[in-house]
């Protein structure tokens, strides 16, 4: 009898094991195809990066103009654009293994690549252009900090909207320990985040409205 | 993984270890669960009726024990604890129509909580069991002859009934009477495994000899019900619970009275808890399951509500952070962006979590059968039950704790 009711906490114990086991097992699964597709898209917008950068070598080339330089690195941006997120929604669902969030680091190295790419392309053609570079924090615990993130996200979002492809919008995670990039903002004198800046010379760390913003992508 | 991934996780673990036990035990004695041993012997039996300021429903209540139609039903010592009210009076008038079976007896001074004048009552008891009902329990025809047979196991040291909602008439009383009826039902598999922890007030029959052995109630314990629950489980005596003997209790009416009653029963679980925590992982059934199953609910409550409240706390202030800061900037205040519908693992886990325990409350709800003219809980109070009603729980419980540490111990 004593067996018995010592049995019944066991097959519980072992019932409880199985189910979680396969839980879990289901999860990484799931997780692991999702960080299977988001490597996927790295791995096609790494060959566009990489033509993008043949494209760069051919600027001597008079049979590449300058508009073509302008539309493949707008073309690039925009899909890593998409994909960042595309990515951002596979982050929330990963909660048991840290691999797709590892990949949010190589698209922010991507997108610092395009940014320099982005202001040598300046210099070399003439402006047809605006860039508008948002640096944020990705593992930011501040709540202040945080919502102030989000804000930016939609006013950033509408200036897109409205300015399409005169418009570069570059979001950069500033904590992903990119040596390049820190670099970059040593030179524009950044230390505090989240920050907007656009053609490399207007900085705003204040909440700005897109109106506001519009006016300095005229 | 995230600290908070791996506290759900945990979270998770324990409360599916719980209800796929009761499933099991569910599974094995579905069969047995109305089961009752038919008694072999003449039990004598007294029932000892505390009673404070209950002019309402005293009279009924003798008169249910008078109606019980148990033959060896020898006394009913109805107790009043220096009521306020016309309790004794009623008591009286009882005591003269039914002679020399209802006895109306006075505490000397007020006690201040039923086990006082338990205990007193006690003392004109002379059969071999003694029962307890309050002054608010109306116990069904026949509950006490089913329940004596139990008895002829001489390591029986009690045996506890179906405790049932006897007012439900608002929300409020048709949600206790769903928590009432799952908590007869896990109760009863809990005597499966001989763990049941308590045998509540509303009708409960104790073997005398024992009862006085073990000290009979304490009181000190705000819940005297639990802690001689726990006192017949160390000392090696088992528990056991008739089904079929239904006992219709009344359930507070507003939310003040049952806020005051369940901290109570929390107050009086906490200082059980600290009373016998020398048996923690010993001592039988009462160390190694009913210690730590009571522990480990409470603090999956407490901790369940702390996260769920972090979070919500969180996300709040975010929102009203975002708000705010959009409309200074006549920003949007919410895109499709904010929205996110991919799922993730812990969403599946917490899922299956609440499916499995809606599948046990359902059960619990379906296994019992009623007589007709008590009202059954409709989809409306069994929804609200299972989304708000139990949420309320671990709050009750820290408030209980506070209480106690600040030294509140009124009944």
């Amino acid at each position: 009898m004593v067996n018995t009711k010592r049995w019944v906490f066991m097959q519980a114990l072992l019932l409880t094991i199985v189910i979680f086991i396969m839980g879990m097992y289901a999860g990484v699964i799931f997780e692991e195809k999702k960080f299977a597709e988001a490597n996927a898209y790295f791995t096609a917008s790494e060959v566009s990066l990489m033509d993008v950068l043949a494209l760069n070598e051919l600027m001597s080339s008079k049979s590449v103009t300058c508009t073509d330089f302008t539309q493949a690195n707008f073309n690039l941006l925009e899909r890593v654009y998409e994909e960042a997120v595309k990515l951002e929604e596979y982050e929330s669902s990963g909660k048991i293994t840290e691999s797709i969030k590892s990949e949010h680091k190589k698209y922010d190295m991507m997108r610092t690549y395009l940014w320099i790419n982005f202001i040598k392309l300046k210099e070399r053609c003439p402006t047809q252009y605006h860039t508008l570079v948002y640096l944020y924090i990705y593992n930011q615990d501040d709540l202040v900090k945080k919502a102030q993130q989000n804000v930016w996200s939609r006013i950033l979002f509408e200036v897109k909207q409205d300015k399409g492809n005169k418009l570069a919008l570059i979001p950069i995670a500033a904590d992903n320990n990119l040596s390049s990039l820190k670099l970059l903002t040593i030179d524009k004198n950044i230390t505090k985040y989240p920050v907007v800046i656009i053609d490399e010379k207007y900085v705003f760390s204040e909440l700005t409205s897109a109106a506001d913003l519009e006016k300095y992508l005229q | 993984m995230e600290f908070l991934t791996k506290v759900y996780l945990v979270y998770s673990f324990v409360s599916l270890y719980f209800l796929f036990l009761f499933i099991l035990i569910y599974l094995e004695n579905r069969k047995k669960l109305l089961w009752y041993p038919i008694s072999k012997k003449k039990y004598g039996v007294s029932i000892v009726v505390p009673c404070y300021n209950e002019e309402e429903s005293i009279g009924k209540t003798i008169q249910n024990l008078v109606d019980n139609g148990y033959p060896y039903l020898k006394k009913i010592i109805v107790v009043d604890d220096r009521s306020k009210d016309n309790s004794y009076k009623i008591m009286k008038q009882y005591e003269k129509k039914y002679p020399g079976l209802v006895l109306a007896v006075q505490t000397p001074k007020n006690t201040g909580n039923a086990a006082g004048a338990k205990n007193y009552g006690a003392k004109f008891a002379k059969t071999e069991l003694i029962g307890f009902t309050d002054a608010d329990g109306f116990p069904e025809k026949g509950s006490i002859g089913k329940m004596v047979g139990f008895f002829d196991d001489l390591e029986v040291g009690a045996v506890t009934s179906t405790i049932l909602v006897y007012n439900r008439k608002n929300f409020l009383e048709r949600l206790q009477a769903i928590e009432y009826i799952v908590i007869k039902f896990t109760r009863k598999l809990l005597e499966f495994v001989d763990s049941i922890y308590v045998t509540p007030g509303p009708l409960a029959v104790y073997r005398r000899e024992y009862f006085e052995k073990i000290g009979k109630f304490d009181e000190k314990n705000l819940t005297e019900d639990i802690e001689i629950t726990w006192n017949l489980l160390a000392h090696g005596y088992k528990i056991k619970m008739c089904v079929p003997a239904k006992v219709y209790s009344i359930a507070p009416s507003k939310i003040k009275v049952w806020f005051k009653q369940r901290l109570r029963w929390n107050m009086g679980g906490v200082q059980t808890i600290f009373k016998y925590k020398k048996y923690f992982f010993k001592n039988g059934m009462l160390g190694t399951f009913v210690l730590p199953f009571f522990v480990f609910s409470w603090l999956l409550g407490v901790f369940g509500i702390s996260i769920i409240s972090y979070r919500l706390i969180r996300t709040l202030i975010l929102k009203i952070f975002a708000v705010s800061y959009s409309a200074q900037t006549n920003a949007a205040l919410l895109t499709l962006k904010d929205i996110n519908l991919t799922p993730n693992v812990l969403v599946f886990l917490g899922i299956t979590v609440f499916l499995l325990s809606f599948t046990f409350t359902l059960i619990a709800f379906f296994d019992i059968k009623e007589d007709r003219k008590f009202r059954r809980p409709g989809f409306g109070a069994m929804t609200v039950y299972m989304f708000f009603y139990l949420t309320v729980y671990p709050i009750i419980l820290i408030t209980a704790v506070y209480k106690l540490i600040r030294g509140h111990k009124k009944w």
